[in-house]
């Protein structure tokens, strides 16, 4: 090298440095922190990355936020919880994101939930579906956990609404696997059943790999069961309709969304997966606005079923944008105050949210933006009847 | 009513026959070698996911994500993969005993404890980087459709898996009993040294043995994936009860193993009918109550030490 093209070499990395310091410093940061190669679930991650991705080319196309682009940090956890921790310090501390989407696993926010809290960072959830995740840590604490996407309890609100309005149930069961989020939904649906006066005639367990449930299911049968009501993760539910097929014993299915995954259908088979109803966001009779997102994205999107969590992580990105808008900066604690009472309506892909959030309601999305759906001929539409027809908003209340 | 009880036997027997193909692995190693293959689980998903490429290699159909097309599994091609994953997890065997066992066989200590379940790490993680972590449907080569047996309802696949384990069990009795393999295998069992001595190959006879037992978990996991569905987390849940049906049954007696397996699964199914949460702490109780009193098994021959 001589020394001419050193002193070359030299300018250039100079005024290329102070370029990007130039921009670092104009561009805000979001972060995303969730599975994105580790579990099953990490589909539903890779799905919201695209969609967060999608909402910053479209924010950035219109000028970007106070004048500011948009950039995204992602960071992987693998769906371990310690990983999932230590993603959080890193996102906040040293990437300087101002507020983080995510996780994918619920386990991972409840564990880390009490850091966007500590460090005031508002943290919106667009996957995971877990309850408690939105709670705040004390009673009268500032909650910065917000979320975009389905909740758990309000799903059970649905499904014992369904059941306790459906004139032909007589008697339900409830059957759950024995995971944490068996139990989880299990505890909903005991505290939500005895609020609207429903009584379970019997409650079944199973386990979150078994291939034969037809001991708990000739148990139900017995006892007369006309409705069941199932918490589990989608292959387990695939393996309970088929266990449901060898004892010709097929009463009102209601489950938890995970019916919608891949791995239920793939596992009941095409028949066999019509048989349960469910709630979900989207169903495939989208809506014009969100055709346009499936269309843009579906090239990339590894499983199609996956897409409701891509709108969701749009929404979510969009109500943060703002957010900022209406704080004038990035500051946490004046983000969280824009959140509780957002001014504008915020176009997105779900719906238009006026007001999304308060300082008690941090869910975006409730009951009754819920679908009610089922596997027809390998797509998931929507789903209705009756019964469906004659339920009000007052009866999904939790 | 009588369904009922039926239904509970026929799902029990077919659980039952996958622990038992499982536990024979178990017992195979450890007569010849006085160790256990803990990577037994990791090659059994490992086979599933074999007997996946093959099926799609053979057919030359594209798989979706996350199910394999059931014309994929017609013919020749499932007994095919079954063979195919069998050889590639028998030849992975012989590594995991060249590599992780051998060095450690034979000596004090249970370092062959920790390599080999190293050994399923690695191979489980191997796995994750080709196949990734979504499990994957494999359609049954003979249908999907419920067989009706006195009112109690069966799956075609159910049948195959009770079967095969049957058939190896008798083949394999067969062999262990009347051929000269058969023989130089129980004779290594019974005293390495002394069989080195009357001329059989011990080495030979132990990478024989590490071979067959995985590659029994190999046909194992393609065998079971139509109806667990092929994923690379399926085999830890189902190597775990098969080596509780080893311990049940006598880890030193084939056939023992094989009755264990059979006793897990119907007892497994039968308290379903009772308390279906109870399932793993009866299960794990009848172990240590089983330990305690006959603690070679239910099956096993107790160990008399000569001096």
């Amino acid at each position: 090298m001589t020394p001419q093209s050193k002193a070359l070499n030299a300018a250039l990395l100079c005024s290329a440095l102070a370029f990007s310091s130039a921009a670092y410093a104009q561009e805000i940061k979001i972060g995303f922190n969730g599975d994105l190669s580790a579990s099953p679930s990490a589909q539903s991650g890779q799905a919201g990355v695209l969609g967060i991705q999608a909402a910053i080319e479209d924010i950035n196309a219109a000028g970007g936020v106070l004048g500011r682009k948009l950039t995204l940090v992602v960071r992987d956890d693998l769906s371990q919880p310690p990983k999932s921790i230590q993603n959080m310090s890193d996102l906040i501390d040293n990437e300087k994101v101002v507020a983080v989407l995510g996780p994918t696993n619920s386990g991972n926010a409840l564990a880390w939930k009490h850091i966007p809290n500590q460090k005031k960072n508002p943290s919106i959830g667009c996957i995971g579906s877990a309850t408690d995740i939105t709670k705040p840590m004390s009673a009268s604490a500032d909650n910065y956990m917000y979320r975009v996407s389905m909740v758990d309890r309000a799903q059970v609100a649905g499904l014992i609404a369904y059941a306790k309005s459906n004139p032909k149930t007589k008697n339900v069961g409830f059957l759950v696997e024995t995971t944490g989020y068996g139990q989880g939904g299990l505890k909903d649906l005991q505290e939500l059943a005895e609020a609207k006066g429903l009584k379970p005639i019997a409650t079944e367990k199973f386990g979150v790999n078994d291939t034969d449930m037809t001991s708990q299911l000739n148990k139900l049968k017995a006892a007369g069961v006309d409705t069941v009501l199932v918490w589990a993760q989608g292959t387990p539910i695939g393996q309970l309709v088929r266990s449901m097929e060898k004892i010709n014993y097929f009463p009102v299915t209601l489950t938890s969304w995970s019916s919608d995954n891949a791995s239920f259908y793939d596992t009941a088979g095409k028949n066999l997966a019509e048989k349960p109803v469910f709630m979900r966001t989207i169903t495939e009779d989208r809506t014009p606005k969100q055709q346009q997102l499936y269309d843009r994205l579906a090239p990339k999107m590894t499983s199609k079923s996956a897409f409701s969590f891509a709108a969701h992580c749009y929404d979510a990105l969009m109500i943060t944008a703002a957010a900022i808008k209406q704080a004038g900066g990035t500051e946490g604690a004046k983000m969280r105050e824009a959140l509780e009472n957002l001014q504008a309506p915020v176009e997105g892909i779900m719906k238009t949210y006026t007001k999304p959030f308060s300082a008690t309601e941090h869910e975006a999305l409730t009951a009754s933006d819920y679908r009610w759906t089922v596997w027809k001929d390998g797509r998931l539409v929507s789903y209705t009847d009756d019964v469906v027809k004659a339920l009000k908003p007052s009866d999904f209340t939790q | 009513m009588l369904d009922v009880y039926l239904q509970t036997l026929l799902s029990g027997l077919a659980v039952g026959g996958v622990y038992a193909l499982i536990a024979l692995g178990f017992s195979i190693t450890f007569t010849t070698t006085k160790t256990l293959n803990f990577a037994q689980g990791e090659f059994i998903s490992f086979g599933a996911f074999i007997g996946v490429t093959m099926l799609l290699l053979l057919s030359g159909l594209a798989s979706t994500t996350t199910a394999v097309p059931s014309e994929a599994a017609s013919a020749w091609r499932y007994p095919a993969a079954v063979i195919g994953a069998g050889a590639v997890a028998g030849f992975m065997g012989i590594l995991i005993f060249l590599l992780a066992v051998k060095p450690f066989a034979g000596k004090g200590g249970m370092n062959w404890v920790m390599s080999t379940l190293g050994f399923g790490v690695m191979l489980q993680s191997l796995g994750l980087a080709i196949w990734g972590p979504a499990p994957v449907m494999v359609p049954s080569p003979l249908g999907d459709n419920v067989l009706r047996i006195a009112g109690a309802g069966v799956r075609p696949q159910e049948l195959l898996v009770l079967a095969c384990a049957i058939l190896i069990m008798v083949a394999l009795d067969l062999v262990m009993r009347r051929s000269r393999i058969g023989k130089a295998m129980m004779a290594v069992a019974h005293s390495p040294q002394t069989a080195s001595l009357m001329g059989i190959n011990v080495n030979l006879v132990m990478i024989g043995a590490f071979a067959l037992s995985s590659g029994l978990a190999g046909v194992a996991g393609v065998l079971i994936a139509p109806i667990a569905s092929a994923s690379l987390f399926m085999g830890m849940g189902f190597a775990l009860k098969a080596f509780s049906g080893a311990i049940i049954g006598g880890l030193n007696n084939p056939r023992g193993c094989i009755y264990g397996g059979f006793i897990l699964g119907v007892l497994e199914s039968g308290i379903g009918l009772w308390q279906a949460q109870w399932r793993e702490i009866v299960v794990f109780g009848l172990i240590i109550l089983v330990l305690a009193i006959r603690p070679a098994g239910l099956f096993g021959q107790a160990a008399v030490d000569k001096v």
